[in-house]
């Protein structure tokens, strides 16, 4: 088997930071998420989701709180910070203007 | 944003650090959730449960990984690797722990060392002011030319207070005196101390009194009509238990009644270094301790006695200060041309008056500290070479972790923390020493009147130091055996752990290390003799005069108001008294006697038949007041000429007698007895020499032969005086016989000192320099022995590398007594560059100290050829053994030895 595309760097990190900024989420429900939005383009090996995870928690962006599910099962909820907000806004922005830049320069090249 | 930041992060990485536990078991609990979902998943897509728990562990790409990943993520590896290293350190230096506990019990004594040497330069330099920013504070000094550091009088205090611009507030104090306080009316009066301010002085140096308040301005207006008191907190603690009701209570001071208007508070021990006063009194009350009936405090412009500090102003800098009170000195000059002629002034600030020229214990004490420092190298150097050998057994340990893919910084890190570990126990170990060197010298009493106060402490400051110590230690004896032993080269390092890969290059440092241990012994050995010879020395030249069968007592009128005529009749009838008594052989009055514990007046004077320098007005000399039975008593022998006679009263000629280095340096080659002097200056008061006495050691045993001039007491009336009585037998017997006597001429006078002369001098002469020579000594033998136990080491330890190489020089051929030779060369260079260093050093520590501390008379040569022999010996028996074993071993044995 074929290890999916990896991501561009950093991308997972908006990734993560946007499916988060829409309702808090644990672990397994991110990885779901992550494949149902993008209809399976984008593949994230779900070994380095919960690095990923660690280190926004780490840098303050997103903040975990352990919490029962609907199965009633204690499991880790990953929510937005106030940080990560602002984080959010200037990785899209980021994003924004890169991929506009990019698309311009593909085009370019089929003229 | 950082501050955003931070708010966020640093809980996490506390929690981090201290919950690791509970951040693990959720690290599980998280995945495991992760993978119970994954396995669902995998059940229902068909799969057996089996293989969907084989699948999803798949799935996440090595779970161990991902996990070391996250731990990553926590970003405290530093320190968990830090933790990591430490224990895996106190493990590796448990296995060898004869090693370790020879480097921790070396570092403990270098560090020790250094610390109390750091408390005592902290203590008698270093440590500012009791008062609120202390930096500005500087003091102001009359400058003469022998003396830089002088008092000024009251009028100069004022007129420099009024001319000056820089200073929030310029404050004048009187030296510490003593004063007789009694509680009440009736009670005899105690000796304490107590010292003269300006009004301004709590308020200008910003010290807030504990309890009631400081001196008001008018307090300090008029001579003798506020007899206020401020009392210090020691004192305030001791003689009242902390009552806060003692504001607005009277004492009594030397018979004066004072209101007690305020304490100070236990921040302000006072600006005095070695004592703290029990009283402040305002200058106006300055008639409590006139000393001179001569001179008027309040109007003389030469009674010099008040020292006089300023508080820079903000924005003032120390250079305006110095040129404006230049500008001030010059107009007394111009103004008062017969008292200020030659006299200056200058700012000094708060080190520069504490590392003054014409005193000697703070000089003592940058010695120590700096022999102190050398036994800290000394420990360090030792602790390098046994860990250089050390690192050199593992090297085969470090091959494989470097082949393996550890980082060299990451192993220089493991290795220097193992070092660290090794100085925080000497650091440990260091403070208990110390804590003992520092009790050592709270041990000595010292027999003055007022309690002596020892700064030396152990305060957070002191702690700081060794802390700093034990750190800079760490990486001086760590790094380089760290860097060395890293820099294995692997393909050897992993074939053999025996063989010395690079040779040239450690070699080297070692033998670098030998050179400076022998270098740095040497001159702490070379230190320490040379201090211990100048001592004893000293005290036994110190024989000029009879020490035994003495007692001696101190006492001041002034403190039951005696006026002059009063304490002129008293001392007249104290003498006849005592010398009337059965079991004394003599009697006699001095104001300090040869290496009391007083300081001796000084005479100003211009020598007849002596041609003075064009620039000078008078020279001066030492002296001392005393009577008709001092010389007798003290046993101070009258070479030529006569000493001091009844018959040298007030309205007799006036006299004087002078020792042999005063004649010698004045009348060289004529005969003294019959010259002149006149006090002053060239019109001032004629005096006749009528004696020449022999010149003894006044102050210390170790001085040079100093001027010395005696006047009688009956010509030059002073209050305070010390009796000197010579006894038949034990002088304790006279004690009570004296106490009698003194009764019955007063019973409130108070009696101070009284105990025997050869108590004071055994403490002034002998054991108080002999305790700080005995430390030192003591340096000089850990220093010694550190250094023959690090240089046998080092010696023996290059012999056994070498150990292959001598067998296969005795296999071709060569002789055990090439192989000594061969061994003992190498050793016996090494020390000789060791011993020329460490006999530069020596000689220039030996000028430094001979110029600065005391006089033991040019280049030590009996030092010298004490020490260098018995260095080389050591060395060279360092050196003989390993080699020695060497050249025995079978040649077959050695070419396998690894």
């Amino acid at each position: 088997m074929s290890k999916p595309t990896d991501l561009v760097q950093g991308t997972l990190d908006l990734l993560l930071l946007k499916i988060l900024a829409l309702e808090p989420l644990h672990g397994w429900a991110i990885s779901l998420r992550l494949k149902s939005i993008s209809g399976d383009v984008l593949q994230v090996s779900e070994g380095s989701l919960y690095p990923a995870l660690h280190k926004l928690e780490q840098e303050g962006w997103i903040k975990a709180e352990w919490k029962q599910t609907e199965n009633n099962r204690r499991a880790k909820f990953y929510s937005l910070t106030r940080l990560g907000r602002k984080q959010l806004e200037s990785e899209t922005a980021n994003w924004t203007r890169l991929s506009a830049a990019i698309t311009r320069i593909v085009h370019l090249s089929e003229v | 944003m950082w501050l955003e930041r931070w708010w966020f992060t640093v809980p996490l990485r506390v929690r981090s650090i201290f919950r690791g536990g509970q951040l693990e078991r959720e690290l599980d609990e998280e995945l495991q959730f992760h993978l119970d979902h994954k396995i669902e998943e995998g059940i229902a897509k068909g799969l057996s449960m089996e293989e969907a728990r084989r699948a999803a562990l798949r799935s996440m790409d090595g779970l161990e990984q991902r996990k070391e990943e996250m731990r990553d993520a926590r970003r405290i590896h530093w320190l968990t690797d830090f933790l990591d290293d430490t224990r895996y350190a106190i493990r590796s230096l448990r296995r060898s722990s004869g090693l370790s506990a020879f480097v921790v019990i070396t570092l403990a004594l270098g560090i020790g060392m250094s610390a109390a040497g750091f408390s005592m330069v902290d203590g008698l330099i270093l440590r500012p002011y009791p008062v609120p920013h202390p930096a500005d504070v500087v003091s102001l000094v009359s400058t003469s030319r022998d003396d830089a550091f002088g008092d000024f009088s009251y009028r100069e205090y004022l007129d420099i207070r009024r001319q000056t611009k820089s200073y929030d507030g310029v404050v004048a104090s009187g030296a510490m005196q003593t004063v007789g306080f009694s509680a009440n009316a009736g009670a005899t009066p105690r000796v304490r101390g107590g010292m003269l301010v300006s009004a301004n002085y709590f308020r200008v140096l910003g010290v807030e009194p504990q309890l009631g308040r400081g001196f008001r301005d008018d307090e300090d207006q008029v001579a003798g009509r506020d007899a206020v008191v401020v009392l210090g907190r020691d004192f305030w603690n001791h003689e009242f238990g902390g009552d806060p009701s003692v504001v607005g209570r009277t004492v009594r001071l030397n018979g004066i009644d004072f209101t007690a208007i305020g304490v100070a508070p236990e921040s302000f021990p006072g600006l005095l270094i070695f004592s703290r006063p029990d009283f402040y009194i305002p200058l106006a009350m300055e008639r409590l301790f006139s000393t001179s009936p001569q001179k008027d405090f309040f109007e003389d412009r030469d009674d010099r006695q008040l020292s006089v500090k300023g508080r820079l102003k903000a924005g003032a800098t120390l250079q305006q200060a110095r040129s404006e009170l230049a500008v001030i000195a010059q107009n007394f000059e111009r103004e008062y041309p017969k008292i200020n002629r030659d006299r200056g002034a200058a700012v000094r600030t708060q080190l520069e008056m504490r590392t003054r020229d014409d005193q000697t214990e703070w000089k003592f004490i940058v010695v120590f500290a700096v022999l102190a420092i050398a036994v800290l190298s000394v420990a360090c150097t030792n602790v390098a070479g046994l860990l250089l050998s050390r690192a050199q057994t593992r090297t085969r340990e470090i091959a494989v972790r470097l082949a393996m893919g550890a980082g060299r910084f990451r192993l220089v890190r493991m290795l220097l923390t193992e070092t660290l570990v090794l100085a925080c126990l000497g650091g440990l170990g260091g403070v208990g020493v110390a804590y003992g060197a520092i009790r050592f010298f709270h041990t000595l009493s010292i027999p003055t009147e007022l309690p002596t106060f020892i700064p030396f402490q152990l305060d957070a400051r002191v702690l700081i130091a060794s802390v700093a110590l034990s750190m800079v230690s760490a990486v001086a004896c760590g790094m380089a055996p760290a860097l060395q032993g890293t820099r294995a080269d692997l393909v050897n390092g992993l074939k053999a752990s025996g063989v010395d890969a690079s040779g040239r290059k450690r070699l080297w440092s070692r033998n670098a290390l030998v050179v400076a241990q022998v270098a740095m012994s040497l001159m702490l050995l070379t230190a320490s003799f040379l201090m211990m010879r100048g001592f004893h020395h000293g005290v036994a030249a110190a024989a000029g005069f009879a020490k035994d069968h003495l007692l001696m007592s101190g006492f001041d009128p002034r403190l039951v108001q005696y006026n002059a005529a009063q304490t002129q009749r008293f001392y007249q009838h104290l003498v006849e008294r005592v010398r009337a008594t059965p079991g004394v052989q003599s009697a006699g009055l001095t104001r300090n006697p040869p290496l009391g514990l007083g300081e001796f007046g000084r005479i100003a004077f211009v020598p007849d038949d002596f041609q003075m320098p064009r620039d000078r007005e008078n020279f001066t000399s030492s002296m001392d007041t005393v009577d008709d039975g001092f010389f007798e008593t003290m046993g101070v022998p009258i070479l030529r000429g006569r000493g001091i006679l009844r018959s040298d009263t007030a309205d007799a000629p006036r006299v004087a007698v002078v020792n042999e280095q005063f004649a010698k340096h004045y009348w060289l080659g004529a005969d003294p007895v019959g010259k002149h002097i006149r006090l002053d200056g060239r019109t001032g008061a004629s005096i006749e020499v009528v004696g020449v006495a022999r010149t003894v050691t006044y102050r210390q045993t170790t001085e040079r032969p100093t001027d010395f001039v005696y006047v009688p007491l009956a010509q030059h009336p002073n209050p305070r005086m010390i009796l000197l009585v010579r006894s038949a037998g034990d002088p304790h017997q006279l004690i009570d016989p004296l106490k009698d006597i003194v009764r019955s001429l007063d019973a409130n006078l108070p009696m101070s000192d009284t105990r025997t002369y050869e108590d004071v001098y055994r403490y002034n002469a002998v054991e108080g320099p002999g305790a700080g020579i005995e430390i030192v000594a003591v340096m000089g033998a850990v220093g010694l022995v550190l250094a023959i136990a690090g240089l046998y080491g080092l010696v023996a330890y290059t012999v056994s590398r070498r150990t292959r190489e001598i067998g296969i020089r005795m296999a071709v051929g060569a002789a055990p007594s090439d192989v000594l030779r061969l061994v003992m060369s190498t050793g016996l260079v090494l020390v000789g560059i060791g011993t020329a260093i460490g006999l530069a050093m020596g000689f220039t520590l030996e000028q430094v100290m001979n110029s600065t501390l005391f006089n033991a008379g040019g280049v030590d040569i009996a030092a010298y050829l004490m020490v260098v022999p018995s260095m080389f010996l050591i060395t060279m028996l360092a050196a003989y053994v390993p080699a020695r074993r060497a050249s025995r071993i079978a040649p077959t044995e050695a070419l396998r030895y690894e």
